[in-house]
């Protein structure tokens, strides 16, 4: 296809040919096995085109769909007449599907008001909530891709857009309320996915009053399906992965806790991460988390307990095989301690082999393997819903309220009179030492990215790093930083060389994130101190390399103390004698060395 | 591009639910009793899918039968042998 997929999280819909093979192989296969799943439509808009993605994605999960659409725009003739199809069928579940341009017919063109269909939404949905035992599934609204009044915005005039976010709220609010009864099916948000292009249908909306897209329709269902699945327990209980190249990039064996990559700041080791972050945020849903791989079970511990960057930590687990048995054989074992079915498993793997091998011989496991673009690795498992369940606990809930207060207690203190009171607010603490052999590629990467804060902009290869890291001649200082929105990492480097009884500062470099909050004076004098204890040196000299793009940090070295000593082309040199006056301390940051 | 006639009975035949062998020549809605408007929107879709084109708007009205489908993807340069 296009370039437009690269990247792209959604995966892409099957084609409508291979979903209608698929679903006749199965119905015409199986006296259909499976937990039969009853859906009935009420809706004001042709949405038949549902059925067969629909259909899909229960077979494929293990349900069995019985689909019923009620009479195009009679919902309210449906949901109040109690020998409709929506009583009479008992089924488990009731979509609501509402287009809004139905429903208004023609009046919106003259402007209108949303409380008119507010009123009447909430007298349907609660006479549904009333009388009905089934899970009704409702839909936000689509809102306008293009405003009636052009570039112009009116207090008189109502805007549609503005309408539509009214009803919106009130269908939310109305989910919200109604936990385990009511499910939100968040068109607004398929459209945001997607976008226009992938998600109307304007050709079968004028033709025919069937709005969307194979794309919508797919993501519709699949939605759906997420309701069926935890309606009939089928959702997943525990996560088990693998290691290498699963929970972080590389062979620890091979490549040793240093070499492998879930580095939270550079590619791709970000992306096992961000894995490792949506494992944790499941195990804050109640999925129990295990692992079973091939590895010295000493070397896995060690990353778990000693990577700076393992969000994963032994407490964490509720079981594991970590040892050189054939992974079905694991499996079954983690099944049996864990008293759980396999179907309830979802078994992460970068290995095709080791897939395929679970596919074969345990055919109840869902099996993930690690993509090949990495960089949808963070959404493998947010996609799918595949633990989901329709209500969470009480804790779950209690423990998203204070998340929400933090952000609040964030936004009260937004405001300050001076530059200092907010920078005093930010809570700064920057950690400086000497690198650590952990640092190398982080610190190499920085010397070849790093353009603006930049005294004298070399660039360094990992190797050069390293070699340096070991020679007594030389020091290098990182710099980490943290406030109290969080830890940016590692994000600045001195190096400098011993020269007799001279120190000679060869590079000192800044990550633009953390500039502005006078860090780098902080970190400049901090690290100069630090070397000194090791090094006798009773003067320092230093540089300025001008380039495009540092003119900055020009008069960087004297705002420090130091005093210019000599000038060629691009280069400035300084000297700074150990009885100089440096710049004074910085009081707003504090400063660790571990 | 040229390809077999039995592809595309087999796309009919996959939307309407029925054996490839009553996909004859002159098969319609009146000779197919599960080609209504709903189907036929899944015709056009897959029709469009599987030959990698996009129909005009009287196209996506026109093609009521197998022969006149056949007319219609021929004009975007799709023949049947």
């Amino acid at each position: 296809m296009s370039d437009l997929d690269v990247g792209m999280s959604t995966a892409k819909a099957a084609s409508l040919s291979e979903v209608l093979d698929f679903i006749n192989a199965a119905e015409s296969t199986a006296e259909s096995g499976g937990f039969p799943i009853k859906v009935n439509f009420l809706r004001n808009l042709t949405i038949e085109g549902v059925e067969p993605f629909f259909k899909y994605h229960c077979l494929k999960s293990g349900l069995k769909p019985l689909v019923t659409f009620g009479n195009y725009d009679m919902v309210r003739q449906e949901v109040l007449d109690r020998t409709s199809h929506i009583y009479t069928d008992t089924p488990d579940v009731i979509v609501v599907a509402l287009y809004l341009e139905t429903y208004l017919s023609d009046q919106w063109l003259a402007g209108w008001n949303a409380a008119e269909v507010m009123n009447d939404l909430a007298g349907l949905f609660a006479y549904l909530a009333r009388n009905t035992a089934a899970i009704v599934a409702i839909n936000t609204f689509v809102p306008p891709f293009y405003t009636d009044l052009g570039i112009t915005s009116s207090t008189e005039l109502p805007s549609h857009d503005y309408e539509v976010q009214q009803l919106n709220r009130l269908v939310r609010d109305f989910v919200r309320s109604h936990p385990s009864r009511f499910v939100l099916m968040d068109w607004e948000r398929f459209i945001r996915q997607l976008g226009e292009n992938e998600s109307m249908d304007y050709r079968f909306w004028y033709m025919s009053k069937a709005p969307f897209k194979k794309g919508f329709l797919d993501l519709y269902a699949r939605e759906l399906v997420k309701v069926a699945r935890a309606l009939k327990g089928k959702s997943k209980k525990c996560l088990i992965m693998d290691c290498d190249n699963t929970l972080w990039g590389g062979i620890v064996g091979e490549d040793g806790l240093h070499g492998i990559k879930l580095d939270r700041h550079s590619y791709p080791g970000n992306t096992f991460y961000q894995f490792q972050n949506s494992v944790l945020k499941l195990r804050e849903r109640g999925v129990l988390i295990a692992l079973c791989s091939k590895n010295n079970e000493q070397d896995v511990w060690e990353v778990l307990e000693s990577h700076p960057h393992c969000l994963l930590k032994r407490e964490h687990l509720a079981a594991w095989r970590v040892n050189w048995q054939d992974k079905a054989s694991n499996l079954r074992a983690l099944a049996g301690e864990l008293n759980l079915g396999l179907d309830s498993f979802v078994f992460v793997d970068d290995n095709p082999a080791e897939c395929g091998l679970i596919r074969d011989l345990l055919p109840e496991v869902t099996i993930l393997q690690v993509p090949e673009k990495l960089y949808t690795y963070p959404l493998l498992l947010k996609r799918d819903g595949l633990f989901d369940t329709l209500t969470l606990s009480a804790e779950d809930r209690q423990r998203s309220r204070m998340y929400c207060e933090e952000a609040n207690r964030k936004h009260e203190q937004a405001k300050y009179d001076t530059l200092e009171q907010y920078l005093e607010s930010l809570a700064l603490s920057i950690t400086v030492h000497h690198a650590k052999p952990g640092e190398v590629p982080r610190i190499a990467q920085l010397t070849q990215k790093t353009n603006q804060f930049n005294l004298t902009t070399r660039r360094y290869s990992e190797a050069q790093i390293a070699s340096y890291a070991n020679d007594p001649e030389y020091a290098i200082i990182s710099l980490s930083v943290r406030d109290k929105f969080g830890d940016s990492g590692l994000t600045g480097v001195l190096i400098a060389r011993k020269v007799a009884d001279c120190g000679v500062i060869d590079t000192l470099l800044l990550s633009c994130r953390v500039l502005g909050r006078n860090i780098e004076v902080a970190f400049a004098l901090k690290s100069l101190e630090i070397i000194e204890r090791g090094w006798q040196v009773n003067a320092w000299q230093a540089e300025y390399v001008a380039t495009q793009k540092n003119r900055q940090v020009a008069g960087f070295w004297k705002l420090l103390g130091f005093m210019e000593s000599s000038h060629q082309e691009v280069h400035t040199f300084y000297e700074l004698r150990n009885n100089a006056v440096r710049h004074e301390e910085i009081t707003y940051v504090a400063i660790e060395e571990e | 591009m040229q390809l077999k006639e039995h592809k595309l009975k087999e796309v009919l035949a996959r939307i309407f639910n029925v054996d490839v062998n009553t996909i004859t020549e002159d098969a319609s809605p009146d000779t197919i009793e599960n080609w209504d408007s709903l189907r036929h929107m899944s015709l056009v879709l897959a029709i469009e899918e599987e030959f990698g084109i996009e129909l005009t708007d009287d196209q996506v009205v026109e093609i009521l039968s197998f022969k006149l489908i056949k007319i219609v993807l021929k004009e975007h340069g799709i023949e049947f042998i």
